[in-house]
């Protein structure tokens, strides 16, 4: 006897034919279907009428005539039938023609027999299908659609806790996730319109597979709702590959891990947090994105502390890190647009990011010398004697964007004088320069080294309103063997 | 009625819940004996360290308050750090 | 068996011995808690023994406990 048991999918339900004719769907919890129970009576014994009633509650209703009984709804599903009674027209099998609720003139020229329902009044709303009923619709839908899930069920043992179970068997980072029960899963997948079997990415270190259900299934877990399921699968395309390199991301001793940053109309539509706290905690969505990417990492790519991730000490980040730039408040273009993609496209940005670092300025008015700050704290992003080697992000906030915007700077011009800011030169920086070892070689010291390559520094406004406040964000090894920013867009 | 639950994982492994890794040898391992307080059970223990410590291992004695319950959570703390090893003994 | 699969998942291997009329209780027991546990059976009974017969049992599983908690290199 095994001690967990791989549940086989249920059998999958084919859509029940129509009788070709009238069909009538009812349910006798309906005022208007018991109020045309006459009508369909009539009907029945019309000579020019072929009529079959389909009953989905009761199987003796309609009283005194004969029906049949959708007990398991399979018929009102799959013929999406959403309103009681509803009065389909069939023809080979196929529905040419439907009509909901009760109105004499409409039934009487759908049917073509007059004088349908004498003493009742001229129309009358139908009520809602069993099958669309909010509480049925999880168990319909695993039910009639649970079947398309590929992914090998597991079934708990009696005495494990659900929650525990997910600890016990480590697919979880740590912190509590949400069971991906079948239910959970169809409706995450609701959260897109691509096939659930569509492989979104392969996967490091393990290069799995992985496919749009089993993002979905992680993206429960992490507890996204279905509307983020198409940002996270935006992240996974863009972690998983060459480019990004999410393997070295994953396998570095550096303390780095994917910052997922978002651009678009859908930051707005669900509910993002681009303001106050933005690097931080309680926002759902900002929260709960990033850490979908890392347990996808986590379990279906295999990537784990200790075993394939060797960082020295990490960052907090690494759980799920996903922010939204402020579009709305800010003085500059999207950093989607800088990095070419269209305005109002909706897009992703993964970064590979160690913890943020605070850089104040409370008393610069002058674009300069707020410029000349930022350089500073810029110049020791991982050692002020190290250039090039690595990228950042400069979370300008909205205080500090403000006199940017007053100078009449745009993010070129930013980035530009940022730029002229971070030429180091080579007698600072070599080796043993300043009393510190690292640094470049010696026979670098006649040379100017700026900080970043061209294209190293990536600009993002975001942060609550009060605050003369910015933030840096350190990346890790840019290059062929490292890492690039990768930037896709978000489709549903 | 038990939870069904969609794997989340690439799976390359199995799904049962795995046991710990094993030490390849006792020697030098400290070993603890948890008896479950039925009675011969210390018996049978003694004979168990007796030999554990032939082998090598160092073994430390615990003792369940009752057989009818699982052991109380300080008790599992304790075993847990001081013991690599556990021996659970005499159900009859 | 809640104590051993509670010291499991704390990263200690653990081995239960019961008596021979344990073994269907201590297959279902584990199948709840959803781990296979290592479990090593004795002769019955066990309340009548004298001393000596209780030396008996254990050197006559003692080989098969050892190999419940270690493993082949």
């Amino acid at each position: 006897m095994s001690v967990t048991t791989t549940a086989t999918p249920p059998a999958p339900t084919v859509a029940p034919p129509l009788p070709d004719g009238l069909v009538a769907v009812v349910k006798r919890e309906c005022a208007t279907c018991v109020l045309v129970t006459p009508v369909l009576a009539q009907l029945a014994s019309a000579p020019s009428v072929t009529l079959s009633v389909f009953t989905q509650d009761d199987p003796d209703f309609p009283d005194g005539i004969s029906s049949m009984h959708d007990d398991d709804l399979a018929l009102s599903w799959h013929h999406d039938i959403e309103t009681v009674p509803t009065l389909l027209r069939v023809e080979g099998g196929r529905e040419v023609g439907r009509i909901v609720g009760w109105s004499r003139p409409e039934w009487e020229a759908f049917t073509g027999v007059a004088d349908l329902g004498p003493g009742l009044p001229e129309w009358r709303p139908g009520c809602g299908s069993l099958s669309v009923d909010p509480n049925l619709a999880d168990d319909l839908r695993v039910r009639f659609t649970g079947s398309t899930l590929r992914g090998r069920r597991v079934e708990l043992a009696s005495l494990e806790d659900e929650w525990e179970a997910m600890f016990d068997r480590g697919w979880t980072d740590g912190l509590p996730v949400v069971p991906p029960t079948e239910a959970r899963v169809l409706r995450m997948l609701e959260g897109t319109t691509r096939h659930p079997q569509d492989v979104v990415a392969i996967v490091p270190p393990d290069l799995v597979a992985v496919t749009v259900e089993k993002v979905a299934v992680n993206a429960v877990m992490a507890g996204c709702k279905p509307e983020y399921l198409p940002v996270v699968l935006a992240a996974v395309e863009a972690a998983c590959n060459d480019e990004f390199n999410i393997h070295g991301v994953l396998a570095t001793t550096m303390p780095v891990g994917p910052l997922i940053i978002v651009n678009g109309p859908i930051r707005r539509a669900i509910g993002m947090n681009s303001g106050i706290n933005v690097l931080g905690q309680g926002n759902r969505a900002n929260s709960t994105i990033g850490r979908a990417l890392q347990l996808v990492i986590r379990n279906v790519g295999g990537g784990r502390p200790n075993e394939v991730d060797r960082a020295t000490h990490g960052n907090p980040g690494k759980v799920g890190w996903c922010v939204p730039e402020d579009e709305e408040g800010s003085p500059w273009t999207p950093l989607s647009v800088a990095r070419g993609f269209p305005a109002g496209m909706s897009t992703v940005t993964l970064f590979p990011a160690e913890g943020p670092r605070c850089v104040v300025d409370q008393l610069a008015r002058d674009a300069g010398q707020l410029a000349t700050s930022f350089a500073a704290a810029l110049r020791t992003v991982h050692h002020p004697k190290l250039p090039l080697g690595f990228d950042a992000v400069l979370v300008v906030g909205p205080e500090h964007a403000r006199v940017f915007a007053d100078a009449g700077w745009n993010r070129e011009q930013l980035v530009a004088e940022l730029d002229a800011r971070l030429q180091l030169p080579g007698s600072e920086i070599i080796r043993g320069a300043g009393g510190m070892a690292e640094g470049i070689p010696e026979r670098l010291r006649d040379a100017t080294l700026p900080k970043f390559r061209p294209g190293g520094l990536l600009v993002v406004h975001a942060g609550g309103g009060a605050g003369l406040f910015s933030t840096v964000i350190g990346g890790w090894a840019n290059g062929a063997i490292g890492s690039q920013p990768v930037t896709k867009e978000i489709t549903s | 009625m038990s939870t069904i639950i969609i794997d989340p994982t690439g799976e390359r492994s199995v799904v049962e819940r795995t046991l710990t890794e094993r030490p390849v040898s006792l020697e030098g391992r400290v070993v603890g004996l948890l008896d479950i307080s039925k009675p011969r059970g210390d018996i049978f223990l003694n004979r168990i360290e007796e030999r554990l410590t032939g082998l090598g291992a160092k073994v430390l004695r615990f003792k369940k308050p009752t057989f009818t319950k699982p052991a109380p959570v300080d008790l599992r703390h304790e075993i847990a750090m001081q013991c690599e090893v556990v021996i659970e003994a005499l159900a009859d | 068996m809640h104590d051993i699969a509670d010291l499991e998942s704390r990263g200690i291997p653990s081995a239960f011995v019961a008596t021979v009329e344990f073994i269907t209780a201590a297959e279902a027991q584990s199948a709840s808690l959803g781990l296979a546990t290592a479990r090593v059976f004795t002769p019955h009974p066990v309340q009548d023994r004298t001393d000596a017969e209780m030396v008996e049992y254990a050197d006559s599983v003692f080989d098969e406990i050892v190999s419940k908690v270690t493993r082949t290199p």
